[in-house]
Parts: C-alpha cells; structure tokens; sequence
C-alpha cells in the first residue's frame, strides 16, 4: 500500500514537470497582450504535431527551431485564447494575444433554491456539478461530497448496502452527546428528512435517508457552511445546509437518457493475522475447543483435518451494484418536464447483505404568461434490504476457529452445521432484519410577478415516508442435537411513520434607484411540522417453527413513540448592491418554536454580510481575473426536541408482567424555563482568481461559538433525576479552509484541471455548567479493564478517548493526557504495568482533512482522481482487542518467544528480565498461565487506540465521450463509456478493516470507535450513459 | 380616513387572528408519550419489582467479596476487592428511591395508608441498602429538586432515619387505607399482615447491624424479631416471570453461552463438601453445578481458573437450580435469615433460645431448598452442626447464615460485622494492593457522582468503614 502511495505521487510530479525538447530551423518574436500592449512572459510556444516547444522570455522574447515553412507554430498562456501560425517564409513573428472569453459569471444556489452570482456573496459556499456527482457511482448521495468540499467531512459508517455516511460541516457544534449535527437537506427549496434510525439491539448498518434519493436525478449540490448562509432556513440549519437542486427538462427537443452502471465491491483491507495456529489452547490441538486460534501449530500437526482454512478471506463474498436509470425530459419556452426511474440493486460483501433502491421522479415547469409561472416535483422511492447483523458476524468470525470451514455452515436439514461455536453465515442468513421505506417527496412552487419589481412566491413541499422494519430470529426447529440461534427465537415488527410539511411564503421587492444602487428586498413566512409515529410489537417462542407471525408467538410486546414538532418563522433578507462590486446583505429571523416553554420559544436572530469585488473596482494588472474580500457575522437560534419538558413518569419496556403495568419517573427533567440556544459566527475570506480563471484561490477562516447550549445536563442521581436538559455550556470551532484551483494546462485538446481543498479545525469546550465535569458521549467495550470512553471535559476538544494506560513513572501526575514517549514502568514480573485510571489516549475528530481532484481530457477522453486524507485522527480498535484476545493477529506469532519489554523497574533501573510470551508453563519453568497477549496486553486500551489517518484514492475514473464523427453514425446525441475504482486506501498507520467505518452509524457522535463495523470496501465500476 | 382606519382594523384583526392561531398551532408540545402522572398502583409494581432487583444489583456487587462467587479470570476487579465503578447500582437505588418518595407524596395525600406504610418500608430497605454499601450518601436534599448538586448525610443518622421509616410504615400499614394493595405488588399481592412481618424482620436486620455501637439494644432487635416473619411462606420475595427470568438464571444461562459468570469460590465449594467442615452439606448439589466430571470444584478468588476450559471443569451456577430457575424468586428478607438474627441477639441472654433459633435457620433454608428429610435430619445430626446450646458460638451462626444466604448482599454486611472471620475464608490471590494486606471495608462513590456531584462526595479510601462496622 504505501509503495503504491509513493507510486501516484511521483506520478502526479511527473505530470507537473513541463517537457522541453530540441529543434533544427529558427523563428523569434515577441508576444505581447492586447489589453496593455506589455510583453508577456512565460507564453508556451509549440511547433504542432511535434514536441518541440519553447517559452518567452521575461521581455515577451522567444526563439524556436522549426523543421520547416510548413509548420505551425501554437501560442498558449493561461488566461487567453491561443493562436495557431504558420511559419511561411518570415523569420520573426510577433503575436498579440487577446484575454480569453471569461466564464466568471459563476452562480451558486442559496437558501430557497436562489440562484446567486457567487461573487456577492458575503460567506464562502461551494458546490458540485452532477458529473462530479455521478462520476464516483456512490449510491448514496452523501458520498459523493467526500472529499469535494472544503470544511465538509463526510465519513462512511462502514460498507454494508445501502449503510449511512455522515456529513459535518466546520465541527461539532453540540455538546449534546445524542445532537444530530448534520446539516440540513434541502431539495429544490424543500427540506428533506436525512435522519438515521439505527435498528435496536446488534447494529445492522442501516441507511441515512437521503439515500432514497437518486443521485442521476441531480443537477448540482452547493453546501452552505457558516451560520450565515443559512440564517433563511432558521433553526434547522443552523449546522449548515446542502441545497440539492435536481434537473429540469430544458426548452427544445425531448431528450432521453439511459445510464447503466455495474460494480464490484471487495473488502479494501483487513487485519495482519496469523495462518500458523490452529483450534486450541496452550498450543495444543482441540478440535472441538472455544478457543480458534491459541492451539497447535498446524504445519507441525501436518493433518488435512487441521488446515488453516483462510476464513477472512473465503466468508465475504464479491459485492455486485447493479444501477440503471433512464429520464426523459424537453419543453418548450412555456412548459418544460423531466421524469425518470431508477432502479440500483446492490449486494454486500457479507453474505446476505443487500439493499435496492426504486425511484421515479416527475417534475414540470408551466410559465402561463410573463407574470405567473409554476412548477411542481415528485418523487416516489422504495428502498431497502436485508441488514445483516455485521457487528455479530465479525464477533462470531473473531469465535470461530481458523482450522474450521466458516463456509461449511449448514446441515442439509436446514440446522447449524457447528463444531460448537455460532457459525457467523448461518446467523446473517437466518437472524434477519429487513427494511422497506416508502417514500413520497412532493412539492409546488408558485410565482406570480404583478410588476417588474415585485414577486410573490409560494412553495408547499412534503416529504412522507413510512419505514416498515421486520426482525426475525428463528427459535429452535425441533431437530434433534440442532444447535439453535435463539432458544425461543423472536420477531419483532416495527412500523415507522414520518411526515414533514414545510410551507414558504415570500414577497420579493427589487429596485434599481439609479446606475450606482440596486437592491432587492425578500419577506417571508416560513412553517414547519414534523409529524413521527413508531410502533413496535415483538413477539417471542414460535410455537410452529419457522412460521413467522406474531400470531404465531406467545409472548408479545409492544411499544409506541410519537413526536410532533412545529415551526414558525418570518424572515427579511435585504442586499444592497453598489456598482456590482459591493455587495451587503443584511438578514433577520424569528422563529417560533413548539418545542420550547411558551414563554421562551420566540426568537430573533440576525445576521450581516459584506461582499467586496475588488477587482471590479480598482485597476489590476492584466494576470488577476478576480479578487473579492468577504465578511460575514450572524447568530443562529436554535430549539430543542420536543416532548422534552418538566418531569414525566414512563412505563419501563419490560411491562406488562403479570397482567400488572408499572410506572417510574423519567430520569430525565426538562428545565421549564429553557431558552433557545444561540450559535454566533463569524468568517472572513478571500476569492481570488488569475490568468483569466485559469487557476484560482479561495481562503475562509471561520469562528463559530455555540453557547446557552440546550443539552442533558448528567446530575446527580440522589437527585431523583439522572439528566436535566438546560441551557449550559458552549463549544468553539475553528479553522481554515482553503481551496486551490486551476487548469495548469490547456493546449489543443488536451485540457487538465485539478482543485484542491483542505480544511482545519479546532474544537474547544469552552464550558459545560458549574459543577458539572464531564459529559460521556459513549463507551466500548474492550476486555478486563480495556473499554474506552468519549468524554467532553472544559477545556478539552470534542472527541476525547479515555481509557486505560501502562503506568509511567515519570508523567506529570496532574496531566489527563497520556505522553507514550516516557518509558513505561515494568513490574517484578517482567511485564508493563498497567493502570486504571482514565486518560487521554487520543482524540477522534480529525484535525485537518482535505481532498485533490485532478480532471485531464483528451478529445473526448476524460481520467480523473480524487484523492482524499484525513490527519490527526485516534480511533479504539475493539477489533485488535478481540484480535489480541483469541491470538488471531499477526503479532502473536511471538507466542512461543522470549522478549525484554523496554521501560523501568520501580527502582528506576532499567528492566532486563525475560519473558515468555506464550501460554502455560513456559521453557524457564515459569507459568504464564493464558499468555501475554490474554493477561497483559488486551487490558490496557492504550494498545487500541491508534491513529486512524488515511490517504485514500477515493474515485479514479477513465471515460470516453463517442467525439461527433463517430456519435454522428449512431441514433445517438451522446454516449459515454467510463470505468471507476473506489475508495483504495494509499495509506494508514491503522492495521485493522477499513479506518473510515465507526460504530455509531451517520447519527450518532461516538467516532472514536470502529467496534466491529461493516467493513469498508473497495470497489469497480463500469458505466455506460447514453443520450438520445 | 375612513378607509384607513377600516384597513387598520382588519390589519388588527387578522394579526390578533394570526397570532392566536400560531398560539394554538404551537401547543403541541405535551408528552404523547410518557404521560405527566402515574398511578400510584403502577409506581408500586414497579418500585416492588425494582427493589428486588436492587438485591439481585448489590448481591451481584458484593457476592465476590464474601467469596460465593469467584471470577474465572485472574485478578478480576471484584474478586481482588479492587476500586469499581458502581454507578449503575448507584442509579438504580436513587431511581426505585425516587418513586417511593412519589408513593410516599401521594399516599399521604390520598390517605392510601397501606401504600404509605409499604412505600416507607421499601424507602427504608433501598436506604438501608445504600448506606450499607457506601457510607454517607444525599438524603435529605433528594428527590426534591431543589439542588442540582444534593449533599451527603451523616451515615448514623440515615440509619436512624430508616428505623423511622420502618417503626412509622408498621404503624400506618396498621391503619385504614383509602385504597387497598392488591396484585400491582409483586412482593406480597397487598397482603399486610405480610408487609408488617417484612417491616418487623427489616427492623431487625437494620438494628443487628449496630451491635457494635453503644446504642444497641438486643432486646429491641428480640422484638422486633417476634413481630416479624414466622416461615418460609412469609418470606419477602419477588417471583420471576415467564417474560422476564430471574437475573440469577439469566446468568447461568449466559454462562452457559459462553459468556463467563457465576464460577463458584473454591471457599464456598470447601465449607460445604466436608474440607473445611467435618460434615458435607446437602444443599450444595442444589445451589450449584458440578465439572462434567461430577465433582465440585471451586475457583480460588482472584487466582482465575488456570488453564481450566470455559466450561465443564469447575462448578457454576447453573440453570434450573432453586436460585437459578428461569422463574426464581429473588429474595429480598426471609425467615431463615431472621432465625439466624434472633441467634445472635439472644446468643447472649438466652443461648437455648438462640441455639433453637440457629437449628431453625438453617431447616427453613433447607426446607426451601427441598432438601429431603432424611439429608436434613443427618446434617443436623452431625455433632459439628448439632453441637448443643452450651456450645453455640457466634462462628456456628454466621457459617449457617452466610451459607443460608446464598447470593445476597446482606451477607457482606454479616462479614464485615464478623470481620471475614470464616473458617479457612483467606484474602484473594492478587489482592488489591491499595488494601495493604485488608478486606475491602465499603464501595467506593460511583464515578457518576464524582463527576456530577463531585464537590460535594466524601474523600474515601477502600477502608474506610461504615459508622456500624468499628
């Protein structure tokens, strides 16, 4: 892997390197530009059709040999148009060139689904264009921002079918170990409901609901990230929105378009493990012991029956994702539509894993006159698929023996063929759990303009589905000796129903006072419900086995959630814009909020902007295209869930027993005078483009400080109360963000862009509340004494992982933070001593992240990479625990060595005493009893927290457009074949699955823990997109 | 003018019409869930059901200390008396504390004297329960709300908050009641002449406790002990259910599944096999499981099981026995427990009656187990059990008691009191060496409330002990 790393690198060094060849006949000049008639420097000369080239110098002067009068000479420089001349008999030639036509008139779509011209605006915002959607065949739409956007991380849970990714956006911004701080999905002005509800009981990798969105459906995303860009969406977006617009049929001929794509996933990495040990324990052969890993050595048992059998690589399967979408849309100048259907079918690499997805969309566009026009969208998915249990699979694989046949699962009986432990595929086989969402995405949009400076618009949008889940675990067959999954077996039914209504009424008012001054003025009214309904009825023992209805069980239980949350808010947004070049954007919001107490839950927010386009105002030399400054400042205001307030009794899950119902008093207290919360932020930053757009540079610093925090308190239990939910504590973020880009080379044909982005951040927990030391995001469990916890303490950044140490003698008594370079203390029995206590052993939000893109063309040919990193990033391996555990890693190979652990004895001298690291009575007499690995090393977290960084090529694609001569032989308008690779890790400290997997799902904020997730996987594509 | 003030008065209208409708639009936000009472019935069901849990939570704690139970791993936390955190026993104790505190409010405000007199009763075993394992701990400023951050009460004087507690829950359970007690108590189905015998047996056990201390008085705990339990039928336990298994049983059954629990101390295996004892012990085959091999074996605590497999080499709980049955009661106070209290207390006065007391003991736990009569009558025949009024010594009485007491919390109560003087019980292998040498003394406060209350927890080590164990 890291020669591979290597490898691109000094491939992508050699594609800077400009080549310089040699010729015979000589031609000079000089070069000068149009616009200022200044010789210009650094022009590339080349004799066509050869590689013989030169540049002029800084005067504008060149010199070039060429073969013969025939040939022709091609000017190119950055920033303008290039010029072919033939060399006829003269022996100078002096060019002038001409500025290329500027493509700066860049527009991005904000809040409501306007479309602005970037440079008024006053915040950095970014988007991405459908190519650069599709281009990675990621299922899930969230996928495809990796690595795209600056300040925008996005994380896949793992690599199950259809399984969640995460997006942040510029940090944590809650305290609230439970706070969903994704940002908000907007589509075509209409926010969309992105939650992910995770199954209960063994994590199944369930999907985040922007997944039920077709990714060939859309046109482009831009991704609004301070508190300013989403000061119109109120408190929902107040970590940031992702405003979604989707294609629309255009004016002209009806166009069809079909687009197939198939790939392959292979798990992208696994653990370093051992193939020399077998079933077993002390090093001796038991074939039918719990233990898989701690017996003889097979190559010296020398038995066909005692083979290594290579589990880890024959118990996944190749994934297959199977994707094919077809839309048609036209119009005319008054009506256009867009309609499609899509339908992605997809495999997972543990079996029985699979997901689909069917879409159709139909949208349309009416203008019945120059003052009224309307449109409407809608879109129907159903997903889902089997979740296999991934967390349990990778447990029982952990179990199961490595001289065993993990393949050989079952009995032509249907029962569990086992040497004794659970057989991992028979359990994703048979303990099921399936998912099927339909869901109903709509939404009208009304404009009616009376006069030129006067529009009223109108846009109702819902967002509906229902979420039918189906847990089986079959009991016993009745089979006699079968080893059954569940003595009763279960099955579990739950129905989850969601409806989001969002109506949006606004005035917009525009007036141009005279040459200098224009400005435009929005009013609005903006409503939101949320309406959530779960019901769950479990019922267990089958009395007919493998008849699956609660009918059919004896005991049943059931259980009800419900949720409903409404939103007012009235909003004005005002710009002014001076001469085009000043740009001043003032907002204000309140809103109302239901789930606050009636007294509090009215509020206003503002925010300021400041736009200033420098280069459209002051003289600047020929080479810069565009330089803005901006600067913004705004507040956020922010509610709280709802159903949260005063004290409540509930009635434990465990209930009814005996006919008998019980009560008991939440332990949760919702303070009746909460406030909303209030996020203040502020950035600043600079676009700067070059050479007619032919590179540019983007740099935002930002600062967000979320305060009067609403988040569960942890008190006191004597209080009588475990959680108080009340306004406390604040959290800081901070960072760059810094986006490069350019098209280094232009020249005939052949075109080559690349952008670049990378952003920091910096969490701080500024305060929690007096009295009050820490909040505990999560835990995981690790053996004796091992499992890790994220806990937020003031002062300390978000994403802390606390866990136990080896002791050193020498570190300061009073720092939580543990120093790995001290040396550690060894004890008289020759091992490191380890210790309890709760430190510091990293942190698990990364630290700098970022992403290259790289675009080359070719007459048709297009290669692209995007490779993406993450740094400063410790995540726990609980894998490398259970690894360590049962002797499975590469590591303990050393079982039968001696070693001289490094560090100190008590006395401060230096340790020298050998061990053995084996198990039992070792070859110096000494018992070791189970083994280093068992008693020693798997106890200390230290050992498991390890830096998670990774350099990934995220996406590499190689396509080929049919060019016109050939497409004009065809029925065809356009036609496309590409090839893709995903997600192929180039480099990481981290031994173990895929690094970019966590346990806690896209919900979730306990990241620092991987467990046993779905691993990731690396995957192939191939696509084909026709145009008709 | 006119105009104008017609459109001012609908301008008016309709924002007074607006806002009154967004009022109304808002005020959803009422729990559709968990509602904003309960009855008082249901805090009681799951406060009875809760409470015997927090038996089960704190046997589970200390049952390694008193070494019935010994962990197969080497050095585990419990077995070497080790630091741990007990934040979730902490929770549950505060959690069933607050909804008798709610049974309590209520009652009295209903007048439902019998839910009063049982709430009290229960209130005071939970307190009971925490001060025996930590010590001084919030009382006073619980429950209330007042205070984020509750302070700590003196640990004698919650002990005398509890004797109140039990003396005023007889009295009211003695009294009319509004509303009866019926199937919604899982302890004794609203029996009451039962709950006054649980309330008498609780006194008793609360005030042997203080022997140690000045204000001890053995004839209160004698009369307290007349009014209390009269058989094993009285015996204060909740009854597992076809849903929901005996936490006990669920343990055998995870042991069974690999997940490793409930290995048997090679102390306990020994005082009743005949090695540390001259005589072997019926009951031992009925409380837990032999090797495949058929033989008792135990595992010395804090030693870890050695090179002993997870299963089949050592003796555990194991499914389907009187403790570990999936539908076993836990059990929270019993007759066989109270005979041993009147043993020690009359040991003094009156040996004959606490030698009777002691035979008595040790028949109901026999009797419980379904120990045959013909084993029983040997054992007791056996001059080492039967030795004589003359011969009874507190060592007899607490080696009956602690086997007597299988599993439950109130054993480590009895040993601190006895000093862990039982035959042959040695510190554990690999002790934690903060002990220096000692038996562990009291739980330290939860690592929850050191963080969440952490000015006001009391600076404790392992040693320290509770104000009746001097």
């Amino acid at each position: 892997m890291k020669n591979s790393y290597k490898f691109t690198l000094l491939f992508l060094m050699s594609l800077l390197t400009s080549l310089s060849l040699f010729a015979q006949q000589t031609i000079s000049g000089k070069v000068t530009a149009e616009e200022d008639g200044q010789p210009l420097p650094g022009v590339s000369i080349v004799v066509q059709g050869t590689s013989t080239g030169t540049v002029t110098d800084i005067d504008g002067n060149y010199s070039i040999n060429v073969p013969d009068s025939e040939s022709v000479l091609v000017f190119s420089f950055i920033g303008f148009e290039s010029q072919e001349i033939l060399v006829g008999n003269t022996n100078t030639i002096n060019v002038v060139m001409a500025t290329e036509e500027s493509q700066l008139d860049e527009v991005i779509v904000t809040a409501f689904g306007i479309s602005q011209e970037k440079k008024s605006l006053g915040y950095s915002a970014q988007s991405i264009d459908a190519e650069a959607i599709t281009k990675s065949r990621q299922p899930n739409l969230v996928n495809s921002l990796q690595g795209q956007v600056a300040g925008v991380q996005v994380t896949n849970s793992g690599g199950a079918p259809g399984q969640s990714a995460r997006i942040i956006i510029r940090g944590i911004n809650s305290l609230d170990p439970s706070a969903d701080n994704q940002p908000l999905f907007v589509v075509d002005g209409v926010p969309v409901d992105n939650s992910t509800i995770e199954s209960g009981g063994t994590p199944r990798g369930m999907s985040n609901r922007i997944a039920d969105i077709n990714p060939n459906d859309i046109e482009s995303m831009s991704v609004l990230k301070g508190a300013a860009a989403t000061a119109l969406y109120g408190v929902r977006a107040a970590n940031g929105a992702v405003i979604i617009t989707t294609k629309k049929g255009k004016s002209g001929e009806i166009r069809v378009d079909f687009n197939s794509s198939l790939g392959f996933d292979k798990l992208v990495k696994k653990p370093r493990l051992q193939e020399e040990y077998g079933q077993g324990f002390s090093g001796e052969r038991n074939d039918s012991s719990f233990w898989p890993s701690w017996g003889a050595n097979i190559a010296e048992e020398n038995d066909p029956n005692y083979v290594y059998q290579d589990n880890w690589t024959r118990a996944f399967d190749t994934g297959v994702n199977f994707d094919n979408s077809l839309s048609v849309s036209g119009g005319n100048e008054n009506a256009t539509f867009y309609t499609s259907i899509g339908r992605l079918d997809q495999k997972g690499i543990i079996p029985f894993s699979n997901w689909d997805r069917t879409s159709a969309k139909l949208s349309g566009t009416v203008k019945v006159n120059e003052k009224f026009n309307f449109s409407g969208s809608m879109n129907y998915t159903n997903s889902g698929g089997n979740r296999v249990p991934h967390d349990r699979f990778l447990e029982r694989m952990m179990y199961w023996a490595e001289t065993q046949d993990v393949r050989d699962y079952i009995n032509p009986d249907g029962t569990m063929k086992t040497y004794a432990n659970t057989n991992p595929i028979y359990d994703a086989r048979f303990a099921t759990y399936e998912d099927n969402v339909n869901r109903v995405i709509g939404n009208i949009n009304l404009n009616y303009s009376p006069t030129d400076w006067l529009t009223f618009s109108y846009r109702l949008g819902m967002d509906n589905y229902s979420d039918s889940r189906t847990e089986i675990t079959p009991g016993p067959m009745g089979i006699d000796g079968e080893v059954a999954l569940s003595s009763t077996g279960f099955l579990s039914e739950n129905r989850i129903n969601s409806r989001d209504l969002t109506s949006n009424f606004y005035i917009s008012l525009q007036k141009q006072w005279n040459e200098d001054w224009n400005t435009s003025l929005r009013l609005g009214n903006d409503v939101f419900e949320r309406r959530f309904d779960r019901v769950t009825a479990t019922g267990s023992n089958f009395v007919i086995p493998g008849f699956y209805n609660l009918n059919n069980t004896t005991q049943i239980f059931a259980s009800q959630g419900k949720s409903m949350r409404r939103l007012v808010g009235f909003y004005g947004d005002l710009m002014v814009d001076y001469k085009n070049f000043l740009f001043l954007n003032i907002t204000g919001r309140n809103d109302i909020s239901s789930t606050l107490p009636v007294d509090n839950n009215s509020f206003f927010y503002p925010s300021i902007n400041l736009s200033y386009a420098f280069s459209e105002h002051l003289e600047m030399p020929s080479w810069v295209t565009f330089g803005k400054l901006r600067a913004s400042w705004a507040q956020v205001g922010k509610d709280t869930n709802p159903h949260i307030l005063g004290a409540t009794f509930v009635s434990p899950s465990i209930f009814p027993l005996n006919g008998q119902v019980g009560f008991s008093r939440n332990s949760t207290f919702g303070d009746p005078l909460l406030r909303p919360e209030q996020t203040t932020s502020v950035e600043v930053g600079t676009q700067l483009a070059f050479f007619n757009n032919r590179a540019n540079l983007d740099v935002t610093y930002y600062k967000s400080n979320a305060k009067d925090q609403i988040i569960p308190v942890p008190i006191s239990d004597a209080t009588g109360f475990s959680s108080y939910i009340t306004n406390a504590g604040e959290i800081e973020n901070r960072g760059w963000e810094i986006v490069m880009g350019g098209t280094p080379i232009e020249r005939g044909d052949f075109r080559w862009d690349v952008t670049a982005n990378i952003t920091t951040n910096q969490n701080e927990i500024v305060a929690i509340r007096e009295g009050i030391d820490q909040i505990v995001v999560g835990s995981q469990f690790g053996y004796v004494g091992s499992t890790v916890t994220m806990i937020l303490k003031e002062g300390r950044p978000y994403g802390d992982i606390y866990g136990s140490s080896y002791v050193r003698p020498d570190a300061d008594p009073d720092s939580e933070v543990l120093d790995r370079s001290l040396p550690q203390l060894i004890g008289a029995n020759g091992f490191p001593v380890r210790t309890g206590n709760q430190l510091v052993l990293g942190n698990a939000v990364p630290k700098v992240f970022g992403g290259l893109r790289n675009d080359f063309n070719y007459k048709g040919f297009e290669l692209s990479f995007l490779v993406d990193f993450r740094a400063g990033v410790d995540q726990y391996s609980q894998f490398d625990n259970f690894l360590s555990a049962f002797g499975k890693q590469e590591a303990s190979l050393a079982r039968n060595d001696f070693r001289v652990f490094p560090g100190v004895l008590a006395d401060g001298s230096q340790n020298n005493q050998e061990v053995w690291l084996g198990q039992g009575v070792g070859p110096d007499g000494v018992d070791y009893g189970a083994g280093y690995w068992r008693n020693h090393y798997r106890t200390t977290s230290e050992n498991f927290v390890v830096d998670a960084s990774f350099i990934k090529l995220r996406n590499i694609t190689l396509a080929y457009n049919l060019q016109p001569n050939l497409i004009k032989r065809t029925p065809f308008r356009t036609a496309r074949l590409s090839v893709a690779a995903n997600n192929i890790i180039l480099y990481t400290p981290w031994d173990g699955f895929d690094p970019e997997s966590f346990s806690a799902g896209a919900g979730g904020n306990a990241v620092g823990f991987t467990g046993l997730g779905f691993p990731g996987v690396q995957s192939v594509f191939f696509t084909l997109n026709l145009g008709l | 003018m006119k105009f104008k003030n017609k459109l001012s008065a609908i301008l008016g209208a309709s924002i007074v019409l607006m806002a009154s409708a967004c009022e109304s639009f808002l005020d959803v936000n009422e729990n559709p869930n968990n509602p904003e009472d309960a009855p008082i019935s249901g805090l009681m069901t799951n406060s009875t059901y809760e409470t015997a849990l927090n038996v089960y939570r704190a046997g589970s704690a200390t049952s390694n200390y008193v070494q019935y139970l010994a962990s197969p791993n080497p050095s585990s936390g419990s077995d070497i008396m080790d630091q741990l955190d007990f934040s979730g026993t902490w929770f549950n104790l505060y959690n069933v504390m607050t909804d008798l505190n709610e049974i309590i409010r209520k009652s009295e405000e209903s007048g439902a004297n019998h839910y009063l007199g049982a709430g009290q009763i229960l209130m005071a075993l939970n307190l009971g329960m925490t001060v025996d394992l930590f010590g001084d701990v919030p009382f006073s400023e619980s429950f209330n709300f007042e205070t984020v951050t509750p302070a700590y009460d003196d640990d004698q004087i919650l002990y005398d908050q509890v004797i109140s507690l039990l003396d005023q829950g007889i009295a009211n359970l003695q009294t009319e009641s509004a509303i009866s007690i019926g199937g919604d108590d899982f302890i004794f189905a609203g029996d009451i002449d039962s709950w006054i015998k649980f309330g008498n047996s609780l006194k008793a056990r609360f005030l042997i406790h203080t022997k140690g201390s000045s204000s001890y008085d053995a004839n209160e705990v004698l009369a307290a002990v007349s009014g209390g339990f009269t058989s094993n039928a009285d015996d204060a336990q909740v009854t597992f259910f076809e849903q929901r298994f005996n936490p006990w049983a669920q343990v055998a059954i995870n042991n069974e599944n690999l997940l490793l629990g409930g290995w048997i101390s090679e102390q306990f295996i020994e005082a009743l096999d005949g090695t540390s004892y001259p005589v072997a012990d019926p009951r031992l085959p009925l409380m837990v499981g032999t090797t495949d091999d058929g033989e008792f074996i135990g595992v010395p605590n804090g030693a870890g099981r050695g090179d002993a497999p997870e299963q089949g080499a050592r003796s555990t709980l194991i499914p389907g026995q009187f403790y570990t049955s999936e539908q076993s009661p836990i059990l929270i106070a019993t007759y066989a427990e109270l005979k041993f209290i009147e043993a020690e207390a009359a040991l003094d006065s009156d040996p004959g009656r606490a030698y009777e007391a002691y035979l008595s003991g040790i028949e109901a736990h026999m009797d419980m187990l379904g120990v045959s009569e013909e084993e029983k009558a040997a054992y007791l025949a056996d001059e080492s059990v039967s030795m004589g009024a003359g011969s009874l010594t507190l060592d007899d009485i607490m080696k009956e008691k602690w086997v007597a007491m299988f599993l439950h919390p109130e054993t480590w109560n009895d040993a601190r009191r006895f000093d862990y003087g039982y035959k042959d019980m040695t510190l554990p292998a690999n002790l934690n060496p903060n002990l220096n040498g000692n038996f562990i003394r009291r739980l330290a406060y939860p690592d929850s409330e050191v963080s969440r209350n952490g000015d006001n927890v009391p600076e404790v080590t392992l040693l320290d002990r509770i104000w009746w164990d001097q």
